[in-house]
């Protein structure tokens, strides 16, 4: 809760430095309300906390370590912010300011007890997204992105409100305990009304999150967007849509897990596959990372198949490594466009010999996301995948054991672009945030990779 | 009495949102759907919602959807700019959206019905109680939702702004 207010006090003040044009002050008071809002964070961890004002929100472990991870991919995305909105237009205080809101609407969404709280902090979140994904007023392409988002974003509010109205209907509670209360109660005379809500709020969180076959808008969308947005709404974004996911499905609806699971199978088969295949036939970077992180919300939706602890667990590591990696990912895209002037894969031919750092670092994120041993992807995958083997599933992992191959193929197809295509470059300028956000998301990578015991047994 | 009014209510919200999706012609379209949101209103009166009749009344009817007639004529929709669908799309959209009828149909035949006009909580819908919970219980969100509020202004003027140079 102190969290929520302190973003929400330095996004106003954010607003009013913008108004006394300071500049320069900008970026450290945001990274500074950044930190203390970690630090809120943090200091409920293990406080054995409550539901509070009238069970709106709760903040357990699964809050705190969700909101956690959040603030700090919202850090890294900050500090390579650095001289990114300054290019786009002269209002910069706002766009802070927006992203901060757009934290705080998060924080809400990871931390909601109550139905009512789930819908305002998505819609905070989407709202403060769809200004950001049109902030290139002038590009037709950001336009387009951001009319599409709000449209399909818009549409799918629709079916999650829908859901949660009919469910309403059913339990007369938005109250996630009163919920899981009737589910366990009544557990042959559960109304119809509440199986057609919790399948309309499934449309609805798949829609958010971005899995097929609800995915038509994330390959446009992120690609449209400027690349700074895509980095938050791949990675932050998403880690925050699975936590709201999550808490839902393991608190409420845990218990009929019959009924939606071979939904959710479905789903996931055929998100990696869509996601996987159409990746290897881009020849933008960005593009390619659109439908990665597709394939990566199929991965994680693994982690459903078992609701509990270990699955949490699961959640939490794989959506740690992904957003590290892809932070570093999109820091070296947004350096490489703004010398290249392109995001194709050729652009970043020949960058180990001239920028060696950049290249060596986005290996290791590549590694990282194609889930090679030693990073932290590898740790994410095995754990997700150990959890649906801890169910039997063989013929599920087999199809994403393929799938993680073919990843692999696509992955590496950057880093044979950077070590083996000569060509005459000049060197980029690496400014000095950009090599502490590489270095330290690659440092963080390898050490997850290695000593993985570190966040493991959070849960 | 009120049970053949709420028929004929009923009957006349369906009836003028068909219109509002087959007619060709936009400006008809808002106009039946201004319609179909008296209807509601309707609705909402015989449920003795009164503070969502007067919001439904005041700020879709009147409001939201002036707002959707100016952005109309704004816009200038012509046969020419209008994309073509092709009939693949139009069948698989017909096909989901029957689906989605035929589950939300089959979910509330299986209700056992209550009387429609005969309210089982008096006061239910009047605004004191309305304030009351909103002050009380659902307080934090309340207040919470100030936060979307004040990011979409903000954001709001910053995409209607004109940039002072053409970067």
């Amino acid at each position: 809760m102190n969290a929520l207010i302190i973003l929400s006090a330095f996004a106003i003040v954010i607003l009013y430095l913008g108004l006394f044009n300071a500049k320069r002050a900008l970026l450290p008071v945001t990274l500074t309300g950044l930190c203390v809002a970690l630090i809120a964070v943090l200091a409920e961890w293990n406080t054995n906390a409550q539901p509070i004002y009238s069970g709106m929100m709760l903040f357990d472990n699964f809050a705190v370590a969700f909101s956690t991870i959040c603030i700090f991919s919202t850090i890294l995305i900050i500090l390579i912010s650095k001289d990114y909105f300054e290019r786009i237009s002269e209002h910069v205080a706002e766009y802070y300011a927006i992203l901060l809101f757009a934290l705080a609407g998060i924080l809400v969404m990871v931390s909601y007890y109550n139905l009512s709280m789930l819908f305002i902090g998505i819609e905070i979140m989407s709202v403060s997204l769809y200004i950001l994904v049109g902030i290139r007023k002038k590009e037709y392409a950001s336009n387009e992105a951001a009319l599409k988002y709000f449209l399909m974003g818009a549409f799918s509010t629709g079916f999650l409100l829908l859901g949660i109205t009919l469910i309403y209907g059913a339990t007369g509670s938005f109250n996630l305990e009163s919920i899981r209360g009737y589910v366990v109660s009544n557990p042959t005379s559960i109304s119809t009304l509440f199986y057609s809500g919790m399948i309309l709020m499934l449309i609805g969180f798949c829609f958010k999150i971005g899995v097929a076959p609800f995915h038509f808008w994330t390959p446009d969308v992120y690609e449209g967007s400027p690349t700074l947005i895509t980095a938050f709404m791949s990675t932050v974004a998403k880690t925050a849509g699975f936590a709201a996911f999550i808490r839902l499905f393991s608190i409420c609806f845990a218990p009929l897990s019959d009924f939606w699971m071979p939904t959710i199978v479905v789903i996931i088969v055929l998100t990696i596959f869509i996601g996987n295949i159409t990746a290897v036939y881009q020849h933008s970077f960005k593009r390619m990372l659109a439908y990665s992180s597709i394939s990566h919300a199929g991965y994680l939706l693994f982690a459903t198949l078992l609701l509990g602890a270990a699955s949490t667990n699961a959640v939490f590591v794989y959506a740690t490594a992904y957003s590290i990696a892809s932070i570093i990912a999109f820091a070296v895209l947004i350096l490489v466009r703004r010398e290249t002037g392109s995001s194709s894969f050729d652009s970043f031919n020949g960058l180990a010999k001239k920028n060696p750092l950049m290249a060596f670092t986005l290996t290791i994120s590549m590694f990282s996301l194609a889930g090679i041993p030693l990073t932290a992807g590898f740790i994410g995958k095995f754990m997700v995948f150990s959890v649906v083997l801890s169910e039997y599933r063989i013929g599920l992992i087999g199809l994403a054991i393929i799938n993680a191959l073919i990843g692999v193929f696509y992955y590496l197809k950057v880093v044979t672009a950077m070590y083996f295509k000569e060509v005459d470059r000049e060197e980029i300028a690496v400014p000095a945030y950009y090599k502490l956000v590489l270095c330290f998301s690659a440092v963080a990578t390898i050490l997850l990779g290695i000593y993985p015991n570190v966040i493991l047994a959070l849960f | 009495m009120t049970l053949s009014l709420f028929y004929l209510v009923a009957f006349l919200s369906i009836f003028f949102s068909l219109l509002v999706i087959f007619s060709k012609n936009p400006v008809h379209s808002i106009l039946y759907l201004i319609i179909t949101f008296f209807t509601f209103t309707i609705h909402y009166i015989l449920l003795n919602a009164q503070f969502l009749a007067i919001v439904n009344f005041i700020v879709y009817m009147g409001a939201i959807l002036v707002l959707f007639l100016f952005v109309l004529m704004l816009l200038n929709l012509n046969k020419d700019s209008e994309p073509l669908k092709s009939n693949l799309l139009k069948i698989i959209g017909v096909i989901g959206g029957m689906c989605l009828l035929v589950t939300l149909v089959g979910s509330t035949k299986a209700l056992h019905l209550s009387d429609p006009v005969i309210l089982q909580a008096q006061n239910l819908g009047l605004v004191k109680n309305l304030g009351k919970v909103l002050f009380s219980e659902f307080l934090l969100p309340f207040e919470v939702s100030s936060i979307l509020l004040l990011s979409a202004m903000v954001g709001a003027v910053l995409l209607a702004k004109r940039e002072p140079n053409n970067a």
